[in-house]
Protein backbone atom coordinates (compact mmCIF):
# COMPACT_ATOMS: atom_id res chain seq x y z
CA UNK A 1 0.00 0.00 0.00
CA UNK A 2 1.08 3.53 -0.67
CA UNK A 3 2.58 6.10 1.63
CA UNK A 4 0.55 7.98 4.20
CA UNK A 5 -2.17 10.09 2.66
CA UNK A 6 -2.99 13.55 3.84
CA UNK A 7 -6.21 15.31 2.94
CA UNK A 8 -6.46 19.06 3.02
CA UNK A 9 -10.01 20.32 3.41
CA UNK A 10 -12.21 22.83 5.17
CA UNK A 11 -12.92 21.94 8.78
CA UNK A 12 -16.19 20.73 10.24
CA UNK A 13 -19.10 22.37 12.00
CA UNK A 14 -22.89 22.13 12.18
CA UNK A 15 -22.50 18.46 13.09
CA UNK A 16 -20.67 17.71 9.83
CA UNK A 17 -17.04 16.59 9.39
CA UNK A 18 -16.62 19.43 6.87
CA UNK A 19 -18.89 22.26 5.80
CA UNK A 20 -17.55 22.20 2.26
CA UNK A 21 -19.37 19.99 -0.26
CA UNK A 22 -16.31 18.74 -2.16
CA UNK A 23 -14.38 18.06 1.04
CA UNK A 24 -17.36 16.20 2.42
CA UNK A 25 -17.58 13.98 -0.68
CA UNK A 26 -13.95 12.94 -0.35
CA UNK A 27 -14.15 12.41 3.40
CA UNK A 28 -17.23 10.22 2.99
CA UNK A 29 -15.66 8.21 0.17
CA UNK A 30 -12.49 7.68 2.20
CA UNK A 31 -14.58 6.30 5.06
CA UNK A 32 -16.65 4.08 2.73
CA UNK A 33 -13.58 2.62 1.04
CA UNK A 34 -11.66 2.21 4.27
CA UNK A 35 -8.78 4.43 3.17
CA UNK A 36 -6.66 5.71 6.03
CA UNK A 37 -6.50 9.42 5.36
CA UNK A 38 -5.04 11.97 7.74
CA UNK A 39 -7.33 14.97 7.69
CA UNK A 40 -5.61 18.30 8.02
CA UNK A 41 -8.04 21.20 8.01
CA UNK A 42 -6.81 24.36 6.36
CA UNK A 43 -8.66 26.54 8.88
CA UNK A 44 -6.73 29.49 10.32
CA UNK A 45 -3.83 29.11 7.89
CA UNK A 46 -2.87 31.01 4.76
CA UNK A 47 -3.87 27.96 2.79
CA UNK A 48 -7.46 29.18 3.05
CA UNK A 49 -6.57 31.44 0.15
CA UNK A 50 -3.77 29.62 -1.64
CA UNK A 51 -4.80 25.96 -1.54
CA UNK A 52 -7.37 24.30 -3.75
CA UNK A 53 -9.46 22.14 -1.50
CA UNK A 54 -9.95 19.28 -1.22
CA UNK A 55 -6.42 18.18 -2.01
CA UNK A 56 -4.99 14.74 -1.39
CA UNK A 57 -1.25 14.58 -0.74
CA UNK A 58 0.36 11.19 -1.13
CA UNK A 59 4.13 11.05 -1.28
CA UNK A 60 5.14 13.41 -4.07
CA UNK A 61 1.79 13.56 -5.81
CA UNK A 62 -1.04 15.97 -5.10
CA UNK A 63 -4.53 15.27 -6.42
CA UNK A 64 -7.38 17.77 -6.53
CA UNK A 65 -11.12 17.62 -7.22
CA UNK A 66 -13.39 14.89 -5.83
CA UNK A 67 -13.61 12.76 -9.00
CA UNK A 68 -9.82 12.80 -9.45
CA UNK A 69 -9.22 11.98 -5.78
CA UNK A 70 -11.73 9.13 -5.89
CA UNK A 71 -10.02 7.76 -9.02
CA UNK A 72 -6.67 8.06 -7.26
CA UNK A 73 -7.96 6.19 -4.21
CA UNK A 74 -9.36 3.51 -6.50
CA UNK A 75 -5.92 3.00 -8.00
CA UNK A 76 -4.56 2.59 -4.45
CA UNK A 77 -7.09 -0.25 -4.14
CA UNK A 78 -9.47 1.69 -1.94
CA UNK A 79 -12.53 0.97 -4.03
CA UNK A 80 -16.00 1.39 -2.60
CA UNK A 81 -17.52 0.65 -6.03
CA UNK A 82 -15.93 -2.75 -6.38
CA UNK A 83 -19.20 -4.69 -6.33
CA UNK A 84 -21.08 -2.48 -8.76
CA UNK A 85 -22.08 -3.83 -12.16
CA UNK A 86 -21.21 -1.87 -15.31
CA UNK A 87 -24.80 -0.70 -15.52
CA UNK A 88 -24.65 0.60 -11.94
CA UNK A 89 -21.39 2.35 -12.73
CA UNK A 90 -23.17 4.10 -15.60
CA UNK A 91 -26.00 5.08 -13.23
CA UNK A 92 -23.43 6.55 -10.84
CA UNK A 93 -22.10 8.80 -13.60
CA UNK A 94 -25.60 9.87 -14.59
CA UNK A 95 -26.73 10.77 -11.08
CA UNK A 96 -23.48 12.61 -10.41
CA UNK A 97 -24.17 14.68 -13.54
CA UNK A 98 -27.71 15.30 -12.28
CA UNK A 99 -26.33 16.67 -9.00
CA UNK A 100 -23.82 18.89 -10.80
CA UNK A 101 -26.34 20.33 -13.23
CA UNK A 102 -29.44 20.66 -11.09
CA UNK A 103 -28.42 20.88 -7.44
CA UNK A 104 -25.06 22.66 -7.61
CA UNK A 105 -26.39 26.09 -8.73
CA UNK A 106 -28.98 26.23 -5.95
CA UNK A 107 -26.44 25.00 -3.38
CA UNK A 108 -24.04 27.77 -4.35
CA UNK A 109 -26.85 30.30 -4.33
CA UNK A 110 -28.11 29.23 -0.90
CA UNK A 111 -24.74 29.58 0.79
CA UNK A 112 -22.99 32.33 -1.14
CA UNK A 113 -25.44 34.51 -3.03
CA UNK A 114 -28.53 34.64 -0.81
CA UNK A 115 -27.87 37.87 1.11
CA UNK A 116 -29.32 36.76 4.43
CA UNK A 117 -27.53 33.41 4.58
CA UNK A 118 -24.28 34.93 3.40
CA UNK A 119 -24.30 37.71 5.99
CA UNK A 120 -25.45 35.60 8.94
CA UNK A 121 -23.94 32.20 8.34
CA UNK A 122 -21.49 31.71 5.49
CA UNK A 123 -19.38 34.84 5.76
CA UNK A 124 -19.04 34.72 9.57
CA UNK A 125 -18.08 31.06 9.38
CA UNK A 126 -15.45 31.33 6.65
CA UNK A 127 -14.13 34.64 7.98
CA UNK A 128 -13.74 33.19 11.45
CA UNK A 129 -11.70 30.31 10.02
CA UNK A 130 -9.31 32.52 8.05
CA UNK A 131 -6.39 34.44 9.57
CA UNK A 132 -6.28 38.22 9.44
CA UNK A 133 -6.36 39.84 6.88
CA UNK A 134 -7.64 36.94 4.79
CA UNK A 135 -10.89 36.99 6.75
CA UNK A 136 -11.93 39.85 4.51
CA UNK A 137 -10.78 38.23 1.29
CA UNK A 138 -11.68 34.56 1.51
CA UNK A 139 -15.48 34.81 1.88
CA UNK A 140 -15.71 37.49 -0.76
CA UNK A 141 -13.59 35.48 -3.16
CA UNK A 142 -15.82 32.44 -2.75
CA UNK A 143 -18.99 34.51 -3.10
CA UNK A 144 -17.79 36.10 -6.32
CA UNK A 145 -16.77 32.74 -7.77
CA UNK A 146 -20.14 31.26 -6.87
CA UNK A 147 -22.11 34.14 -8.35
CA UNK A 148 -20.22 34.14 -11.61
CA UNK A 149 -20.49 30.38 -11.91
CA UNK A 150 -24.26 30.51 -11.53
CA UNK A 151 -24.57 33.33 -14.03
CA UNK A 152 -22.28 31.73 -16.58
CA UNK A 153 -23.89 28.30 -16.44
CA UNK A 154 -27.55 29.19 -15.89
CA UNK A 155 -27.79 32.87 -16.83
CA UNK A 156 -29.56 33.81 -19.99
CA UNK A 157 -27.75 35.97 -22.50
CA UNK A 158 -27.46 38.89 -23.01
CA UNK A 159 -28.17 40.38 -19.58
CA UNK A 160 -27.08 37.62 -17.18
CA UNK A 161 -28.98 38.86 -14.14
CA UNK A 162 -29.32 36.80 -10.99
CA UNK A 163 -32.97 37.60 -10.25
CA UNK A 164 -34.00 36.08 -13.56
CA UNK A 165 -32.48 32.70 -12.81
CA UNK A 166 -33.24 32.33 -9.09
CA UNK A 167 -36.70 30.82 -9.55
CA UNK A 168 -35.41 28.43 -12.18
CA UNK A 169 -32.45 27.10 -10.23
CA UNK A 170 -34.52 26.52 -7.10
CA UNK A 171 -37.26 24.65 -8.93
CA UNK A 172 -34.58 22.56 -10.67
CA UNK A 173 -32.96 21.80 -7.33
CA UNK A 174 -36.23 20.79 -5.67
CA UNK A 175 -36.98 18.51 -8.60
CA UNK A 176 -33.51 17.01 -8.26
CA UNK A 177 -34.07 16.32 -4.54
CA UNK A 178 -37.39 14.68 -5.37
CA UNK A 179 -35.76 12.48 -8.02
CA UNK A 180 -33.04 11.42 -5.58
CA UNK A 181 -35.69 10.62 -3.00
CA UNK A 182 -37.59 8.45 -5.50
CA UNK A 183 -34.39 6.72 -6.51
CA UNK A 184 -33.37 6.00 -2.92
CA UNK A 185 -36.82 4.77 -1.94
CA UNK A 186 -36.74 2.88 1.34
CA UNK A 187 -33.18 1.61 0.92
CA UNK A 188 -30.32 2.79 3.13
CA UNK A 189 -27.83 3.10 0.25
CA UNK A 190 -28.19 3.84 -3.43
CA UNK A 191 -26.77 0.46 -4.48
CA UNK A 192 -26.88 -2.69 -2.38
CA UNK A 193 -25.78 -3.02 1.21
CA UNK A 194 -22.67 -0.88 1.28
CA UNK A 195 -22.32 2.81 0.41
CA UNK A 196 -20.54 3.66 -2.85
CA UNK A 197 -19.16 6.76 -4.52
CA UNK A 198 -22.67 7.86 -5.49
CA UNK A 199 -23.66 7.82 -1.82
CA UNK A 200 -20.61 9.97 -1.11
CA UNK A 201 -21.63 12.50 -3.76
CA UNK A 202 -25.26 12.69 -2.64
CA UNK A 203 -24.15 13.01 0.98
CA UNK A 204 -21.72 15.80 0.12
CA UNK A 205 -24.38 17.80 -1.72
CA UNK A 206 -27.34 17.18 0.55
CA UNK A 207 -25.86 17.12 4.07
CA UNK A 208 -24.80 20.82 4.19
CA UNK A 209 -28.29 21.91 3.12
CA UNK A 210 -29.75 19.64 5.77
CA UNK A 211 -27.45 20.50 8.67
CA UNK A 212 -26.58 24.18 8.27
CA UNK A 213 -28.72 26.56 10.31
CA UNK A 214 -29.70 28.71 7.37
CA UNK A 215 -31.73 31.85 8.14
CA UNK A 216 -33.54 31.58 4.83
CA UNK A 217 -33.73 28.53 2.68
CA UNK A 218 -36.59 27.22 0.60
CA UNK A 219 -34.32 24.31 -0.28
CA UNK A 220 -33.83 23.28 3.34
CA UNK A 221 -37.54 23.30 4.13
CA UNK A 222 -38.17 21.23 1.02
CA UNK A 223 -35.44 18.75 1.97
CA UNK A 224 -36.85 18.30 5.49
CA UNK A 225 -40.02 16.90 3.95
CA UNK A 226 -38.08 14.15 2.18
CA UNK A 227 -37.62 11.83 5.13
CA UNK A 228 -35.60 9.16 3.35
CA UNK A 229 -32.93 11.65 2.25
CA UNK A 230 -32.56 13.19 5.71
CA UNK A 231 -32.34 9.81 7.39
CA UNK A 232 -29.82 8.80 4.69
CA UNK A 233 -27.61 11.69 5.88
CA UNK A 234 -28.18 10.96 9.56
CA UNK A 235 -27.37 7.33 8.93
CA UNK A 236 -24.03 8.07 7.26
CA UNK A 237 -23.11 10.56 9.98
CA UNK A 238 -23.95 8.08 12.72
CA UNK A 239 -22.21 5.10 11.11
CA UNK A 240 -19.07 6.72 9.74
CA UNK A 241 -18.51 10.01 11.51
CA UNK A 242 -19.98 9.56 14.98
CA UNK A 243 -16.63 9.21 16.78
CA UNK A 244 -15.41 12.53 15.40
CA UNK A 245 -18.63 14.40 15.98
CA UNK A 246 -21.28 13.28 18.41
CA UNK A 247 -24.19 15.06 16.82
CA UNK A 248 -27.85 14.74 17.61
CA UNK A 249 -29.77 16.47 14.84
CA UNK A 250 -31.19 19.89 15.74
CA UNK A 251 -34.66 20.48 14.37
CA UNK A 252 -35.28 23.58 16.55
CA UNK A 253 -34.35 26.20 14.04
CA UNK A 254 -36.06 29.33 15.35
CA UNK A 255 -34.32 29.39 18.74
CA UNK A 256 -31.03 28.71 17.02
CA UNK A 257 -31.51 31.64 14.68
CA UNK A 258 -32.35 33.91 17.59
CA UNK A 259 -29.19 32.85 19.41
CA UNK A 260 -27.14 33.29 16.31
CA UNK A 261 -28.46 36.77 15.74
CA UNK A 262 -27.74 37.79 19.35
CA UNK A 263 -24.23 36.50 19.00
CA UNK A 264 -23.62 38.28 15.77
CA UNK A 265 -24.90 41.51 17.23
CA UNK A 266 -22.50 41.21 20.14
CA UNK A 267 -19.48 40.92 17.94
CA UNK A 268 -19.90 43.36 15.09
CA UNK A 269 -17.26 45.94 15.78
CA UNK A 270 -15.69 45.94 12.34
CA UNK A 271 -18.97 45.76 10.55
CA UNK A 272 -18.72 49.04 8.70
CA UNK A 273 -15.41 48.24 7.12
CA UNK A 274 -16.61 44.86 5.90
CA UNK A 275 -19.79 46.39 4.61
CA UNK A 276 -17.94 48.95 2.54
CA UNK A 277 -15.58 46.44 1.00
CA UNK A 278 -18.41 44.07 0.40
CA UNK A 279 -20.78 46.52 -1.21
CA UNK A 280 -18.12 47.64 -3.61
CA UNK A 281 -17.58 44.15 -4.84
CA UNK A 282 -21.06 42.76 -4.71
CA UNK A 283 -23.85 44.49 -6.53
CA UNK A 284 -26.68 42.71 -4.72
CA UNK A 285 -28.12 44.68 -1.78
CA UNK A 286 -27.75 43.42 1.78
CA UNK A 287 -30.75 43.51 4.07
CA UNK A 288 -29.31 43.09 7.52
CA UNK A 289 -28.05 46.28 9.17
CA UNK A 290 -25.53 44.41 11.30
CA UNK A 291 -22.52 42.48 10.15
CA UNK A 292 -20.99 39.80 12.29
CA UNK A 293 -17.39 40.16 13.26
CA UNK A 294 -15.31 37.09 12.48
CA UNK A 295 -14.00 35.64 15.72
CA UNK A 296 -12.99 32.07 16.44
CA UNK A 297 -15.07 32.28 19.60
CA UNK A 298 -18.16 32.81 17.49
CA UNK A 299 -17.61 29.63 15.60
CA UNK A 300 -17.05 27.54 18.69
CA UNK A 301 -20.10 28.93 20.41
CA UNK A 302 -22.18 28.50 17.31
CA UNK A 303 -21.25 24.87 16.95
CA UNK A 304 -22.16 24.26 20.54
CA UNK A 305 -25.61 25.78 20.12
CA UNK A 306 -27.10 23.12 17.89
CA UNK A 307 -25.64 20.23 19.85
CA UNK B 1 -39.50 33.63 -17.23
CA UNK B 2 -40.93 33.64 -13.72
CA UNK B 3 -42.65 30.57 -12.36
CA UNK B 4 -46.04 32.24 -12.32
CA UNK B 5 -45.63 33.19 -15.95
CA UNK B 6 -44.52 29.66 -16.75
CA UNK B 7 -47.58 28.20 -15.04
CA UNK B 8 -49.76 30.66 -16.94
CA UNK B 9 -48.19 29.70 -20.24
CA UNK B 10 -48.76 26.01 -19.63
CA UNK B 11 -52.38 26.76 -18.74
CA UNK B 12 -52.75 28.65 -21.96
CA UNK B 13 -50.99 25.90 -23.88
CA UNK B 14 -53.39 23.27 -22.65
CA UNK B 15 -56.32 25.18 -24.09
CA UNK B 16 -55.25 25.05 -27.73
CA UNK B 17 -54.43 22.03 -29.89
CA UNK B 18 -51.11 21.76 -31.76
CA UNK B 19 -51.41 23.95 -34.87
CA UNK B 20 -50.24 22.89 -38.34
CA UNK B 21 -48.21 26.07 -38.66
CA UNK B 22 -45.73 25.28 -35.83
CA UNK B 23 -42.20 26.31 -36.76
CA UNK B 24 -38.76 25.50 -35.39
CA UNK B 25 -36.04 28.11 -35.86
CA UNK B 26 -32.33 27.36 -36.14
CA UNK B 27 -29.27 29.05 -37.69
CA UNK B 28 -28.48 28.58 -41.40
CA UNK B 29 -27.91 24.89 -41.99
CA UNK B 30 -25.28 25.07 -44.71
CA UNK B 31 -22.92 27.85 -43.68
CA UNK B 32 -23.63 28.92 -40.11
CA UNK B 33 -24.84 26.31 -37.63
CA UNK B 34 -22.28 24.79 -35.28
CA UNK B 35 -22.04 21.25 -33.98
CA UNK B 36 -23.57 21.90 -30.54
CA UNK B 37 -26.51 23.93 -31.89
CA UNK B 38 -27.12 21.41 -34.64
CA UNK B 39 -27.21 18.60 -32.06
CA UNK B 40 -29.68 20.45 -29.83
CA UNK B 41 -31.86 21.29 -32.80
CA UNK B 42 -31.85 17.71 -34.06
CA UNK B 43 -32.77 16.49 -30.56
CA UNK B 44 -35.85 18.73 -30.51
CA UNK B 45 -36.82 17.67 -34.04
CA UNK B 46 -36.47 14.01 -33.08
CA UNK B 47 -38.55 14.58 -29.97
CA UNK B 48 -41.37 16.29 -31.88
CA UNK B 49 -41.35 13.54 -34.52
CA UNK B 50 -41.56 10.89 -31.80
CA UNK B 51 -44.59 12.76 -30.42
CA UNK B 52 -46.07 12.90 -33.92
CA UNK B 53 -46.23 16.69 -33.84
CA UNK B 54 -45.59 18.33 -37.22
CA UNK B 55 -43.11 21.19 -37.26
CA UNK B 56 -41.60 23.17 -40.09
CA UNK B 57 -37.87 23.87 -39.81
CA UNK B 58 -36.90 27.43 -40.69
CA UNK B 59 -33.28 28.61 -40.91
CA UNK B 60 -32.57 32.18 -39.91
CA UNK B 61 -29.19 33.87 -39.61
CA UNK B 62 -30.28 35.65 -36.45
CA UNK B 63 -31.98 32.66 -34.78
CA UNK B 64 -29.79 33.01 -31.70
CA UNK B 65 -30.99 36.56 -31.14
CA UNK B 66 -34.63 35.65 -31.79
CA UNK B 67 -34.64 32.97 -29.11
CA UNK B 68 -36.09 34.04 -25.74
CA UNK B 69 -33.24 32.39 -23.82
CA UNK B 70 -30.54 33.09 -26.40
CA UNK B 71 -30.22 29.36 -27.03
CA UNK B 72 -30.88 27.27 -30.10
CA UNK B 73 -33.39 25.92 -31.14
CA UNK B 74 -36.75 27.43 -30.32
CA UNK B 75 -40.24 26.68 -31.54
CA UNK B 76 -43.02 29.07 -32.42
CA UNK B 77 -46.42 27.50 -31.78
CA UNK B 78 -49.57 29.56 -32.06
CA UNK B 79 -48.72 32.71 -30.14
CA UNK B 80 -46.05 31.14 -27.95
CA UNK B 81 -42.29 30.86 -28.25
CA UNK B 82 -40.43 28.16 -26.31
CA UNK B 83 -36.71 27.42 -26.45
CA UNK B 84 -34.56 24.37 -25.59
CA UNK B 85 -35.50 20.73 -25.17
CA UNK B 86 -36.47 20.78 -21.45
CA UNK B 87 -39.07 23.58 -21.68
CA UNK B 88 -40.32 22.22 -25.02
CA UNK B 89 -40.94 18.82 -23.40
CA UNK B 90 -42.95 20.54 -20.66
CA UNK B 91 -44.81 22.58 -23.24
CA UNK B 92 -45.89 19.55 -25.26
CA UNK B 93 -46.85 17.78 -22.03
CA UNK B 94 -49.22 20.65 -21.24
CA UNK B 95 -50.75 20.07 -24.65
CA UNK B 96 -51.31 16.42 -23.83
CA UNK B 97 -48.34 14.91 -25.70
CA UNK B 98 -45.87 13.12 -23.49
CA UNK B 99 -43.45 10.27 -24.13
CA UNK B 100 -42.55 9.59 -20.51
CA UNK B 101 -46.00 9.09 -19.00
CA UNK B 102 -45.60 5.33 -18.97
CA UNK B 103 -42.56 5.49 -16.69
CA UNK B 104 -42.71 5.14 -12.93
CA UNK B 105 -41.01 7.59 -10.53
CA UNK B 106 -37.72 5.71 -10.34
CA UNK B 107 -37.50 5.36 -14.12
CA UNK B 108 -38.27 9.04 -14.56
CA UNK B 109 -35.47 9.88 -12.12
CA UNK B 110 -33.15 7.68 -14.14
CA UNK B 111 -34.23 9.31 -17.41
CA UNK B 112 -33.59 12.80 -16.06
CA UNK B 113 -30.22 11.73 -14.67
CA UNK B 114 -29.06 10.37 -18.03
CA UNK B 115 -30.31 13.49 -19.80
CA UNK B 116 -28.16 15.57 -17.48
CA UNK B 117 -25.25 13.25 -18.20
CA UNK B 118 -25.58 14.06 -21.90
CA UNK B 119 -25.81 17.80 -21.19
CA UNK B 120 -23.01 17.73 -18.66
CA UNK B 121 -20.57 15.69 -20.77
CA UNK B 122 -21.44 15.59 -24.47
CA UNK B 123 -22.77 19.12 -24.85
CA UNK B 124 -19.93 20.59 -22.79
CA UNK B 125 -17.39 18.58 -24.77
CA UNK B 126 -18.88 19.84 -28.05
CA UNK B 127 -18.66 23.43 -26.82
CA UNK B 128 -15.10 22.86 -25.62
CA UNK B 129 -13.95 21.46 -28.95
CA UNK B 130 -15.70 24.21 -30.92
CA UNK B 131 -14.39 27.17 -28.98
CA UNK B 132 -11.44 26.09 -26.83
CA UNK B 133 -9.54 23.98 -29.35
CA UNK B 134 -7.62 26.66 -31.27
CA UNK B 135 -7.54 24.79 -34.59
CA UNK B 136 -11.28 24.09 -34.62
CA UNK B 137 -12.14 27.60 -33.45
CA UNK B 138 -10.01 29.25 -36.14
CA UNK B 139 -10.89 26.96 -39.05
CA UNK B 140 -14.53 26.16 -38.37
CA UNK B 141 -16.30 27.84 -35.47
CA UNK B 142 -15.39 31.52 -35.86
CA UNK B 143 -15.81 31.68 -39.67
CA UNK B 144 -19.07 29.76 -39.63
CA UNK B 145 -20.53 31.55 -36.61
CA UNK B 146 -19.89 34.96 -38.14
CA UNK B 147 -20.64 34.07 -41.78
CA UNK B 148 -23.82 36.18 -42.13
CA UNK B 149 -22.09 39.34 -40.92
CA UNK B 150 -19.61 41.63 -42.60
CA UNK B 151 -16.30 42.81 -41.20
CA UNK B 152 -15.74 44.12 -38.49
CA UNK B 153 -18.96 42.91 -36.86
CA UNK B 154 -18.15 39.32 -37.81
CA UNK B 155 -14.91 39.38 -35.85
CA UNK B 156 -16.43 41.11 -32.86
CA UNK B 157 -19.32 38.66 -32.56
CA UNK B 158 -17.18 35.57 -33.08
CA UNK B 159 -14.53 36.56 -30.54
CA UNK B 160 -17.18 37.66 -28.07
CA UNK B 161 -18.88 34.27 -28.32
CA UNK B 162 -15.55 32.50 -27.90
CA UNK B 163 -14.72 34.63 -24.85
CA UNK B 164 -18.10 33.86 -23.32
CA UNK B 165 -17.76 30.10 -23.79
CA UNK B 166 -14.20 30.11 -22.42
CA UNK B 167 -15.35 31.97 -19.31
CA UNK B 168 -18.03 29.35 -18.85
CA UNK B 169 -15.48 26.53 -19.24
CA UNK B 170 -13.25 28.16 -16.63
CA UNK B 171 -16.19 28.52 -14.25
CA UNK B 172 -17.06 24.81 -14.40
CA UNK B 173 -13.45 23.71 -14.15
CA UNK B 174 -13.01 22.60 -17.78
CA UNK B 175 -10.67 25.48 -18.56
CA UNK B 176 -7.57 23.55 -17.57
CA UNK B 177 -8.49 20.37 -19.44
CA UNK B 178 -6.56 19.20 -22.47
CA UNK B 179 -8.23 18.00 -25.66
CA UNK B 180 -7.20 14.45 -24.80
CA UNK B 181 -8.96 14.66 -21.41
CA UNK B 182 -12.11 15.92 -23.10
CA UNK B 183 -12.05 12.98 -25.53
CA UNK B 184 -11.61 10.71 -22.54
CA UNK B 185 -14.71 12.22 -20.89
CA UNK B 186 -16.69 11.66 -24.09
CA UNK B 187 -15.57 8.04 -24.16
CA UNK B 188 -16.69 7.55 -20.55
CA UNK B 189 -20.04 9.14 -21.28
CA UNK B 190 -20.57 6.95 -24.33
CA UNK B 191 -19.59 3.90 -22.38
CA UNK B 192 -22.16 4.75 -19.72
CA UNK B 193 -24.86 5.31 -22.35
CA UNK B 194 -23.90 2.09 -24.12
CA UNK B 195 -24.07 0.13 -20.85
CA UNK B 196 -27.43 1.62 -20.01
CA UNK B 197 -28.87 0.92 -23.46
CA UNK B 198 -27.61 -2.66 -23.58
CA UNK B 199 -29.51 -4.66 -26.18
CA UNK B 200 -32.79 -2.77 -25.87
CA UNK B 201 -34.16 -0.86 -28.88
CA UNK B 202 -34.65 2.29 -26.76
CA UNK B 203 -33.42 3.34 -23.31
CA UNK B 204 -36.71 2.36 -21.71
CA UNK B 205 -37.32 -0.70 -23.84
CA UNK B 206 -40.02 -0.45 -26.56
CA UNK B 207 -41.12 3.14 -26.21
CA UNK B 208 -38.85 6.10 -27.08
CA UNK B 209 -38.62 8.95 -24.56
CA UNK B 210 -37.08 12.42 -24.58
CA UNK B 211 -33.82 10.80 -23.46
CA UNK B 212 -33.69 8.85 -26.73
CA UNK B 213 -34.30 12.06 -28.68
CA UNK B 214 -31.52 13.88 -26.83
CA UNK B 215 -28.97 11.07 -27.19
CA UNK B 216 -29.84 10.64 -30.88
CA UNK B 217 -29.51 14.38 -31.53
CA UNK B 218 -26.01 14.53 -30.11
CA UNK B 219 -24.59 11.23 -31.32
CA UNK B 220 -26.00 11.49 -34.85
CA UNK B 221 -24.70 15.04 -35.24
CA UNK B 222 -21.24 14.13 -34.00
CA UNK B 223 -21.14 11.12 -36.32
CA UNK B 224 -22.19 13.06 -39.41
CA UNK B 225 -20.29 16.33 -38.92
CA UNK B 226 -16.81 16.89 -40.30
CA UNK B 227 -14.47 18.65 -37.87
CA UNK B 228 -10.75 19.29 -38.13
CA UNK B 229 -10.21 15.79 -36.81
CA UNK B 230 -12.62 12.86 -36.74
CA UNK B 231 -11.44 11.81 -33.27
CA UNK B 232 -14.76 12.63 -31.60
CA UNK B 233 -16.76 10.49 -34.06
CA UNK B 234 -14.18 7.69 -33.81
CA UNK B 235 -14.72 7.53 -30.05
CA UNK B 236 -18.43 6.89 -30.57
CA UNK B 237 -17.94 4.38 -33.38
CA UNK B 238 -16.49 1.80 -31.01
CA UNK B 239 -19.91 1.35 -29.39
CA UNK B 240 -21.90 -0.72 -31.86
CA UNK B 241 -25.18 -0.61 -29.96
CA UNK B 242 -25.13 3.20 -29.97
CA UNK B 243 -24.54 3.17 -33.73
CA UNK B 244 -27.46 0.87 -34.40
CA UNK B 245 -29.56 2.96 -31.99
CA UNK B 246 -28.87 6.04 -34.12
CA UNK B 247 -29.64 4.16 -37.32
CA UNK B 248 -32.89 2.81 -35.84
CA UNK B 249 -34.17 6.27 -34.89
CA UNK B 250 -33.08 7.75 -38.21
CA UNK B 251 -34.94 5.04 -40.14
CA UNK B 252 -38.06 5.15 -37.98
CA UNK B 253 -38.53 8.87 -37.67
CA UNK B 254 -36.55 10.64 -40.39
CA UNK B 255 -36.26 8.40 -43.43
CA UNK B 256 -39.75 8.75 -44.96
CA UNK B 257 -39.61 12.52 -45.21
CA UNK B 258 -36.00 13.13 -46.14
CA UNK B 259 -35.82 10.65 -49.01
Amino acid sequence: MAAAMELRCWGGDWGLPSVHTESLIVLAYAKFSGAKVTVSPIDWTWKTLTATVPELLCGDSAVQEPTQIINFLRKQRFNADYELSARQGADTMAYTALLEEKLRPALLHTFWVDAENYANLTRPWFASRSPFPLNFLVPMHHANTALSRILLTKGEAPLHRITEVEGKIYSDAKECLNLLSYRLGTATNFFGNTPTSLDAFVFGFVAPIYKASLPSSPLQSHLRQLDNLTSFCDNILALYFSSDHPCPSPPVQETMDANLQKLTQLVNKESNLIEKMDDNLRSSPQHKPHRPDPKPSLASEKSSTPA
Amino acid sequence: MSLAAEAFVSQMAAAEPWPESATLYQPLKEDQILLSDCASSLAVQAYLRMCGLPVQVVCRANAEYMSPSGKIPFIHVGNQVVSELGPIVQFTKAKGNSLSDGLDDVQRAEMKAYMELVNNMLLTAELYIQWCDDATAAEISRPRYSSPYSWPLSNILAYHKQWEIRRKMNAIGWGGKTLEQVYEDVTQCCQALSQRLGTQPYFFNKQPTELDALVFGHLFTILTTRLTSMELAERIKSYSNLLSFCRRIEQTYFEDKSS
